[in-house]
């Protein structure tokens, strides 16, 4: 009956002495007599230690240099030439990575996860700017930054994005930087450095997806200033908030300034504000005081609704998760078992669930409950965001003279070039009225 | 300014500049769509190539053509990941070159700055601000809005509260407890693969067997036993299109009831092939008292009652067994055991599971570090445990009905793993076929391989018919028809006999005698003692090779397309081949 | 005001709040640093895959950041049990025992066949030629002793905050692991 035998078979029925003797291995190691020797694998060292500590050493310096370049030397060739060393360095030779913009995450990470050691390297990336920023503003953007100068290299004819688009989608990097924290915290994986469109660039290889971002947005910032940096960099947002608390602030001059808008013209990034008007009509501020106090009363209920809302978010978040989707995919197919060939990953990655599933539903609720606290955390924070953002716009300032926004402004320092006393202050063009060429 | 030379110098650089990025960013991305049919591993003409080549392994002519697309599509993969590389830092330098001189362009043609100052600066600011205010109310919303898409895009199966969980590994809420038939029941009937307990030996009977009681057509063919509780005989039937349950009378051989196990969830329509000699009903179906159980090759499981309707399915496959799926199902009280042997000469899969009959949920899992098998298990009471016995190649492992943890396990058998094991005289007596008889202690723990074999013998070794037993004696059958009788207490070589007929069918006793069903008849009947005795022999028109079952003093043969039920002269039909 | 105000001015009330800021937030800074430095390793962090829960699905050869993929098969030699018919190097029923390519599961030809002595043969690894695809890796620990195995090659890895074949690893493989101890290699068969 039993007659026909396959390859499998026969090569069974040849080894199975072997089988007998090794109960281990399937096939016992050979015995050599010619005198050979095993090699062994081979097991390629990574980079040595000290160059990361260089890079961090790099780094600082050239945090120290873009300070000197802005507040001592106030000149935006030496920014220049500066980011483009930054460019080279920490974007084509160091590949982008580890970079400030992911380093919030691994501090994160760190701080929930107790078996996660941010290394030195990281803390030094993520507190250096935000330390530098509370005390001489976005010095990092301009000279630092391997993605600005990308930007700042490809800026070809800038246009002027109008106030409402602006903040609407300044938004977005708060978002991003909420979500990306949510997922670091609980470690479900780092989503800032996932959807980073630049970095591919540095690397000169990614997927279809993340290149065709990126030349999209190196595209836009041919027309448009820094699109990355206003609009999606979570770490900007960072340091936008650290800069409003800064010591130092970036000047247009030191001199008078002759409200000729220069600077602002010369703003690539709109991040210049004119002087507020004076109060012509002290009965006009009565419906913009009451709006304000609207604002004011709606901002705790704005982050109440946030709050609620992200907690709803919860259950499609942890799905982000991989412990929590083989959960998911494990309770699916306990009610609506589907078919998945033999020994594909998705069965065996199910019989190794169903040989444990306490473990593995144990592991994934307590990834849930972190996500749902998170959520919590996320949805509160982007109402916080709005709530805040509107107030800031019914608030008004007491400037008199034409000068950087302190959040926004990236410390390039192009205005200084075009503000015609300060030319005459630098020495670039001689006293008097007259502006020859650069 | 519009046409000085060197802003005209510029311009034509950045435009040559821009050209050439776009020149070489499209030849990487031909190439990368291209790549898609000459990957050397996804290519789907290579993969079609070499499963003709698998179909045919000697044809030269494929075989070169093979090597060719495989050289021509290594070398393309090479020259892509260069041109890949080389490109992407020609795409930089242009891109490069086409943004300074874009750059350097426009800011030749930047008409200088002429600045006005603003009129209506505060009616400007106030509407902007307000502008801005609406935008960020927008953004708002949208935010909450898809934040309700993912939402309800994206459920979770799982409880809303993580505490509820635990709830889905532990065990569910016991179902409602059925009273399972007594012991004695079992014992009267046959109710799975050679009695209630697997050992071949049956309740005693009254008057000697004599002739074809009746013979009833069984529509689909099939290896598997019959199976008898009280009147009904069951068999099952199938081919690669239709797999079909039976119910006969077993008084008068009429057909009550046929259904067909088909549409089981999960078990995909178009079934794998499995070899002719086994078919898709080789494991004889098993009985509870309530509902007859049935397991097809294709890793279908189905329950039915009495009736003829069915209970619940379940797919427990696809099933990686080279012969095909032959291990008959177990039963034990109202629970179901299937041993899911899988594996060429490696362990794939094999698993044993314990399913609750009413339901069909599995009461729990074990995997097998073992490959294929296709001798069934036993369920006996031993050393004061209900013990599962299974045999596989290497291994004898019993497990603890209870849940399903290792007891003991010995490393002692060979070959292909086909008699099943009896317990005999409080042995578990089995066979490494064509290589030895072993008697085991079933009271050890853990690998008793060295310290719980009773005895061994190497005399006329059977390959496939299991060995049977009295308890005193044990009874072996070679395909050649040699019987031998050994003394369980130590096998000691009682008598042995040469049959001069193939034999497939694992040999049955029954009061005292020992049946023996020839390949192609007749059924030869011992004495089932010290001393050999043939006491009958009933020539049969069939080929078998199924096993008897013996239930209320008749014989129950399953042929090759027929069921015959063979007993007492007087009690119906003459005697008629 | 571009102008800087004369330094003995009162300090406004947006000077205070700024200042305020400033401190909190600096002092917030220096105390997670402080707490994570303190428990911080002296080296960094590197990715690797462990061999115990690969699944060879093959999305190392594809997700890789980089084109050719930083994860490559390696061999344990010690496990390896030199068959001639090794079930890594051979398609499942080879026509032949030849290195045709018709026999070879391979897809690009990195395994290098080379007789030791009767009846053993050496199975070695181009690491040039191997992209990562698992093929070799699965066939061995499916019917052979599982002595092929995926790592991560130091010497190609760009170290990224976040490997993206971590992410999609179907057996949740890859893990940090200290730049002491970079590797994870297999030295028994299971």
């Amino acid at each position: 009956m039993f007659r026909r035998l396959k390859w499998i078979g026969v090569l069974g029925m040849m080894l199975l002495p072997a089988l007998m003797i090794c109960a281990e291995q399937r096939f016992p190691p050979p015995d050599f007599e010619s005198g050979y020797s095993l090699p062994s694998p081979s097991t390629p060292p990574t980079r040595c230690l000290w160059l990361q500590y260089a890079d961090a050493g790099v780094f600082l310096a050239a945090l120290a240099v873009a300070v000197w370049l802005i507040y001592k030397k106030r000149s935006r060739r030496g920014l220049f030439w500066l980011s483009l060393f930054s460019l080279a360095y920490f974007g084509f030779y160091r590949k982008g990575c580890l970079c400030p913009i992911g380093s919030p995450q691994n501090v994160v990470y760190g701080l929930f996860n107790p078996d996660y050691a941010v290394p030195v390297t990281a803390l030094i990336f993520c507190f250096a700017p935000i330390a530098v920023t509370l005390f001489a503003g976005r010095a990092f953007c301009a000279g630092v930054c391997p993605q600005g100068a990308l930007q700042d290299l490809v800026l070809v004819k800038p246009v002027a994005v109008p106030l409402w688009l602006e903040e609407a989608l300044g938004v977005v990097p708060f978002i991003f930087l909420g979500a990306g924290l949510v997922c670091a915290g609980t470690g479900t994986g780092f989503v800032i450095c996932r959807y980073d469109p630049l970095v591919p660039f540095f690397r000169l290889s990614g997927g279809t997806f993340i290149l065709t971002a990126g030349a999209a947005f190196l595209l836009a910032g041919m027309f448009v200033g820094r699109p990355y940096c206003r609009f999606l960099c979570p770490y900007g947002g960072l340091l936008r908030l650290a800069s409003l608390a800064s010591k130092w602030r970036v000047r247009v001059t030191p001199d008078v300034c002759t409200q000729c808008r220069l600077c602002e013209q010369s703003c690539p990034f709109g991040a210049m504000r004119e002087p507020a008007p004076a109060e012509s009509n002290p009965a006009s501020p009565a419906p913009e005081r009451k709006r304000l106090a609207w604002l004011l009363a709606l901002l705790p209920l704005l982050i109440i609704a946030g709050a609620w809302a992200g907690s709803k978010l919860s259950p499609a978040a942890a799905q982000l998760d991989p412990g929590v989707a083989l959960a998911e995919r494990y309770a699916r197919q306990q009610s609506h078992p589907a078919r998945y060939g033999l020994m594909t990953p998705e069965a065996l990655s199910l019989d190794r669930a169903a040989a444990n599933p306490g473990a593995v539903l144990a592991s994934a609720a307590d990834m849930r409950h972190r996500f749902d606290l998170a959520c919590w955390l996320f949805g509160g924070w982007i109402g916080l965001v709005i709530g805040v953002k509107l107030i800031a716009l019914s608030v008004r300032s007491g400037r008199t003279d034409y000068e950087p926004d302190r959040g926004a402004c990236v410390a390039c320092a192009r205005c200084f070039t075009a503000c015609p006393n300060e030319r005459v202050r630098l020495g670039l063009a001689p006293a008097g009225g007259e502006s020859a060429p650069s | 300014m519009n046409t000085s030379p060197v802003y005209r110098a510029f311009a034509l650089t950045a435009w040559i500049a821009g050209v050439f990025c776009l020149l070489v960013c499209g030849v990487m991305i031909y190439e990368h769509f291209a790549a898609a049919t000459r990957d050397p591993w996804t290519s789907p003409r290579l993969l079609a190539l070499r499963e003709k080549l698998a179909a045919e392994p000697k044809n030269a002519a494929l075989q070169k053509q093979i090597r060719q697309l495989d050289l021509e599509f290594r070398r393309k993969f090479r020259q892509r990941l260069a041109l890949d590389k080389t490109g992407g830092w020609l795409l930089l330098g242009g891109a490069l070159a086409l943004v300074l001189a874009a750059g350097q362009a426009a800011a030749l043609k930047k008409p200088p700055p002429l600045p006005q100052p603003q009129t209506g600066v505060r009616e400007l600011a106030v509407k902007r601000a307000s502008r801005a205010r609406w935008s960020l109310a927008a953004v708002g919303f949208a935010a909450a809005g898809s934040l309700l898409i993912v939402r309800l895009g994206h459920t979770s199966v799982l409880p809303a509260n993580p505490a509820a969980w635990q709830k889905l590994s532990a065990k569910a809420p016991e179902a409602p407890v059925e009273d399972a038939p007594a012991l004695s029941e079992f014992q009267a009937n046959w109710p799975r693969f050679r009695g209630w307990d697997g050992s071949g030996a049956s309740a005693p009977a009254s008057k000697a067997v004599s002739g074809i009681l009746w013979r009833a057509a069984i529509p689909l063919p099939g290896n598997n036993s019959p199976i008898v509780w009280g009147d009904h005989v069951f068999i099952s039937g199938g081919t690669a299109a239709r797999r079909e349950v039976y119910g006969y009378n077993a008084s008068s051989g009429a057909l009550l009831w046929q259904r067909a196990i088909e549409n089981v969830p999960g078990s995909p329509p178009k079934v794998p092939e499995v070899p002719e000699d086994t078919g898709y009903a080789a494991p004889t179906m098993a009985t509870d008292g309530r509902r007859v159980y049935v397991l097809f090759a294709n890793g279908d499981l189905g329950a039915l009652d009495f009736g003829g309707s069915i209970a619940w399915t379940r797919y427990l496959g696809p099933l990686n067994n080279p012969y095909g799926c032959a291990t008959s199902l177990a039963i034990w009280g109202n629970n179901l055991l299937v041993q899911l042997d899988q594996g060429g000469s490696r362990p794939a899969g094999s698993k044993l599971i314990l399913l609750q009959g009413a339901s069909g949920r599995v009461l729990w899992e074990r995997p097998r570090p073992v490959p294929a098998s296709w001798a069934t298990p036993i369920v006996v009471e031993a050393a004061g445990k209900t013990q599962i016995i299974t045999l596989a190649n290497p291994w004898v492992i019993s497990y603890a009905l209870a849940d399903g943890n290792e007891l003991w396990r010995a490393q002692l058998l060979e070959n292909e793993i086909v008699p099943s094991p009896v317990l005999a005289g409080g042995l578990v007596v089995l066979l490494s076929p064509s290589a030895r008889l072993l008697a085991l202690r079933p009271d050890g723990a853990g690998d008793v391989t060295r310290t719980h074999l009773a005895w061994t013998s190497a005399e006329n070794v059977p390959d496939i018919a299991s060995p049977v037993s009295n308890g005193e004696l044990v009874f072996t059958v070679t395909s050649s028809g040699m019987t031998t009788c050994f003394q369980t207490r130590d096998g000691k070589k009682i008598w042995e006999k040469e049959l001069e007929t193939d034999v497939q069918a694992s040999p049955g006793i029954m009061d005292g005698r020992l049946f023996i069903l020839g390949e192609h008849g007749p059924l030869v009947t011992l004495q089932a003692g010290r001393e050999f005795r043939e006491m009958g022999r009933i020539p049969l028109p069939d080929k078998f090779v199924a096993s008897p079952a013996f239930a209320g003093g008749h014989v129950f043969l399953r042929g090759m397309t027929n069921l015959y039920c063979l007993g007492p002269a007087a009690s119906g039909l003459a005697q008629q081949p | 005001m571009n102008a800087k105000p004369p330094a003995d001015a009162p300090v406004t009330r947006r000077q205070f709040l700024r200042d305020g800021a400033r401190l909190m937030t600096m002092t917030g800074l220096g105390v997670a640093a402080g707490a994570l430095a303190a428990r911080s390793t002296s080296g960094a962090w590197v990715w690797q895959t462990d061999p115990a829960k690969c699944l060879h699905c093959g999305n190392c050869a594809t997700q890789c950041v980089l084109e050719q993929s930083a994860v490559k098969c390696v061999h344990a030699y010690a496990v390896c049990g030199y068959c001639q018919l090794c079930t890594g190097f051979f398609t499942p029923e080879p026509g032949d025992l030849t290195t045709a390519a018709e026999n070879q599961l391979c897809p690009s030809g990195a395994i290098k066949r080379t007789y030791v002595e009767d009846p053993y043969y050496q199975y070695s690894i181009d690491e040039e030629l191997c992209i990562g695809c698992a093929k070799c890796v699965e066939g061995c620990n499916r019917f052979g002793n599982g002595s092929l195995f995926l790592q991560i090659r130091h010497d190609r890895c760009l170290h990224c905050n976040e490997c993206a074949i971590a992410r999609t690893c179907p057996g949740q493989a890859f893990r940090r692991v200290p730049v002491e101890h970079p590797y994870l290699l297999k030295t028994t068969s299971r």
